[in-house]
């Protein structure tokens, strides 16, 4: 059992620094955008008829805490990012947290609902194709999965809409109908939520379960050719039986393992499904920030959030995997292995 | 034994890497019908000012067709049938019966014969100035896919897309393989420390969304920077986004081979690192360096037309597909004009073309892909 939390401890503290890296580099990136917060403040209190000098935009970097040395502004960024204080939007002037909570929270949950669709449908599928030794099925399974990668979500979304546009004259575009979008939650707008909800997740998962798909086929057709199976047919198993109670075993920790790697793809087609579905999610929020007001300080926060997110599932992963796979487990928590 | 199968066998022993290769590509057949298509793709692209009919900016643009439907070639009407396909002439007129809308009739009377080679725009092809297009007609103007809201030729623009989404991933393509090659080789080479540290930037970068990054760079892009910057900026990010990927892979390859023993032998004799890494490490993954690439292009195609599509990436008047989507969200075009939606059709083939070339080089590059079968 020591071992054990020695080895979470261990994940945890490379967690932490990945964190760190994926930080340092966003923080810098930010950092190099021509303008910097205060005078992009400026510039649109400017637009609003106030004239400003030279010296208030010093003042005001000098307020913001900007004249201070680089590494100096990082480690105050990051430290405050690590318990969710993320500072003050550039422009709206508005605490980040407050600003992106639960926008955040419910496109991470339409996130994640679209990686457990798309495993729902891809470890079963997956399984079957990997033993069929029909030639029609394995075809149009592996047209599909490539299709997946063709037909990129926002390409889907966006034939969906043509479609429902010309045949029932709603573009299904939007979370929340027009009476919810500012009420308090209540089951009435959870209903409502999830009748319009399953668009985005089933786009999203649409190309995550493509490449699911292929990952699970192969890893099976893999193992499937080991001798521990030949041993098991050897000895009278057959059938789902079979498949479940030895390659599909060993199939689950590759499959376990690039779950993080999922999560990065739905997360990097999340803003562009988004503006076309026209969510106001953070994927959607996260364009507005970027493209209409120029605000460093959100993007960063927003792409932070994201990483960390994934960076977290991937922690996950590892320790469940531990906990899960007898190798694994006897390695690191110590016995036989 | 006979002498056929013989020789055979000779020339399988003695091809070189590169003819296995070939002979164990051609034997897929859904690989080579993705090559020729490819290949094709790659021709319209190449000689989209030659075979698009229109220039594909504004300055091409038929004002007196805008948002106008396709114009199909056909060889038979009610009048009999031509040798010759045809078009029909066009009339457009607004008038208090048609509600100050733009209503085009199609005058069938009036036939409008396709012919080669006829004179249009001029283009510039390796510095020379010609005005030849591969087809047209004489008077009145033919548009295969229809035109968009301000009259400009869509099927002319697709081919322009074409050419311009491959050199989005070429570059992209050759950046990101530069920094995998010297990034990957420094790690798998070197091993121990330096490839720790490399390895941990690298899962770092590698756990960053992409695109919600690219987003926040690319929407700090002065909009007073040109198409050509914009084009090279778009490019230079995608290769920088694209690299770790790769370079992993080149890591894990050199590690396992630079503990073989023919480079152990290359020691011994006294070889130096350089010559070793030349002569001896890098042949033993060109085809699965050149497999990957081939695999990544689609996904640079396909995040340049992501960003491009919601206005991010590349503008007017530089085409690439998601220049041609932008405006297509809006209600107006999905109900009336969705001719804008032919070019969706060739990217898809485009990028299949390329995922199944990829595969099909991967499945060939494999000496023990016959073994396993």
């Amino acid at each position: 059992m020591a071992d054990f939390l020695r080895f979470v401890g261990v994940r945890a503290i490379l967690a932490v620094v990945t964190l760190l890296i994926v930080s340092f580099i966003v923080f810098s990136l930010m950092e190099f955008v021509p303008g910097d917060c205060a005078e992009r403040y400026l510039a649109y209190k400017n637009t609003q008829g106030q004239n400003l000098t030279l010296e208030d935009i010093d003042a005001e970097r000098a307020r913001l805490g900007l004249d201070q040395p680089f590494l100096y502004r990082w480690v105050t960024w990051v430290s405050g990012a690590f318990v969710g204080n993320f500072g003050d939007s550039c422009i709206l002037r508005v605490s980040i947290s407050q600003l992106l909570g639960s926008k955040f929270l419910i496109s991470a949950g339409i996130c994640f609902a679209a990686l457990f669709v798309a495993y729902l449908v891809a470890i079963p599928v997956g399984i079957y194709a990997a033993n069929s030794r029909n030639p029609v099925v394995n075809n149009v399974l592996r047209f599909v999965s490539y299709l997946g990668l063709a037909l990129p979500n926002f390409l889907l979304a966006l034939i969906i809409m043509l479609i429902s546009t010309v045949y029932f004259g709603d573009s299904l575009s939007g979370l929340f109908s027009k009476e919810f979008r500012d009420a308090p939650w209540s089951m009435a707008k959870f209903w409502d939520f999830m009748s319009r909800a399953w668009l985005p997740i089933f786009i999203l998962g649409w190309s995550a379960t493509a490449f699911a798909l292929q990952t699970v086929r192969a890893l099976m057709l893999d193992e499937q050719s080991k001798l521990y199976v030949t041993a098991a047919r050897a000895r009278g198993l057959y059938g789902p039986r079979l498949l479940w109670r030895y390659p599909a075993r060993h199939a689950l920790g590759p499959i376990v393992n690039s779950l993080g790697f999922d999560l990065n793809r739905i997360f990097n087609e999340l803003p562009i499904v988004a503006i076309i579905l026209t969510l106001t999610e953070a994927g959607a929020l996260l364009l507005e920030a970027l493209a209409r007001s120029n605000d460093q300080q959100l993007a960063g926060a927003i792409i932070f959030l994201l990483t960390a997110t994934i960076v977290g599932l991937n922690f996950v992963t590892d320790i469940a995997l531990a906990a899960l796979d007898p190798r694994m487990r006897n390695s690191v928590m110590g016995g036989r292995g | 034994m006979t002498d056929v199968s013989q020789s055979a066998k000779e020339a399988y022993f003695t091809a070189s890497q590169g003819q296995l290769i070939w002979a164990r590509f051609k034997k897929q057949r859904a690989a080579m019908v993705a090559a020729w298509v490819l290949g094709l793709m790659i021709l319209l692209g190449l000689f989209a000012d030659f075979i698009g009919p229109y220039n594909p900016t504004i300055a091409g643009a038929n004002k007196d067709y805008t948002n106008g439907a396709p114009q199909w070639p056909q060889f038979c009407d009610d009048n009999g049938c031509s040798a010759r396909p045809f078009i029909y002439g066009v009339k457009r007129e607004r008038s208090i019966e048609t509600n100050f809308r733009w209503v085009s009739t199609i005058d069938t009377e009036d036939r409008r014969s396709l012919q080669w080679f006829v004179k249009g725009d001029e283009y510039q092809w390796f510095g020379v100035t010609l005005n030849r297009h591969l087809f047209g007609v004489a008077d009145g103007t033919v548009h295969l896919f229809g035109t968009d809201d301000t009259g400009k030729d869509i099927f002319s623009r697709t081919l322009h897309a074409i050419k311009t989404s491959l050199a989005v991933g070429t570059l992209g393509v050759l950046i990101s393989f530069v920094l995998a090659l010297g990034i990957g080789g420094i790690a798998g080479y070197y091993g121990g420390v330096v490839d720790g540290v490399l390895q941990m930037i690298t899962d770092a970068i590698r756990t960053i969304p992409a695109i919600p990054l690219f987003m926040a760079l690319a929407a700090f892009v002065p909009d007073t920077w040109s198409a050509e910057m914009r084009f090279f900026f778009i490019s230079i990010i995608l290769g920088l986004i694209g690299w770790p990927t790769l370079a992993r892979r080149v890591r894990t390859h050199l590690l396992v081979e630079r503990n073989q023993d023919y480079v152990l032998a290359a020691e011994l004799s006294g070889a130096g690192s350089g010559h070793i890494i030349r002569r001896h490490l890098l042949p033993s993954f060109t085809s699965y360096i050149i497999v990957d690439l081939v695999i990544s292009f689609p996904y640079m195609v396909l995040s340049e037309t992501a960003l491009s599509f919601i206005g991010l990436g590349l503008k007017d008047p530089v085409t690439s597909l998601g220049v041609l989507l932008q405006n297509t969200t809006n209600a107006d075009v999905l109900l009336n004009y969705q001719w804008y939606f032919i070019p969706v059709l060739f990217f898809v083939a485009l990028v299949m073309a390329f995922v199944f070339v990829g595969d099909g080089l991967r499945d060939a590059a494999d000496p023990y892909s016959e073994a396993k079968k």
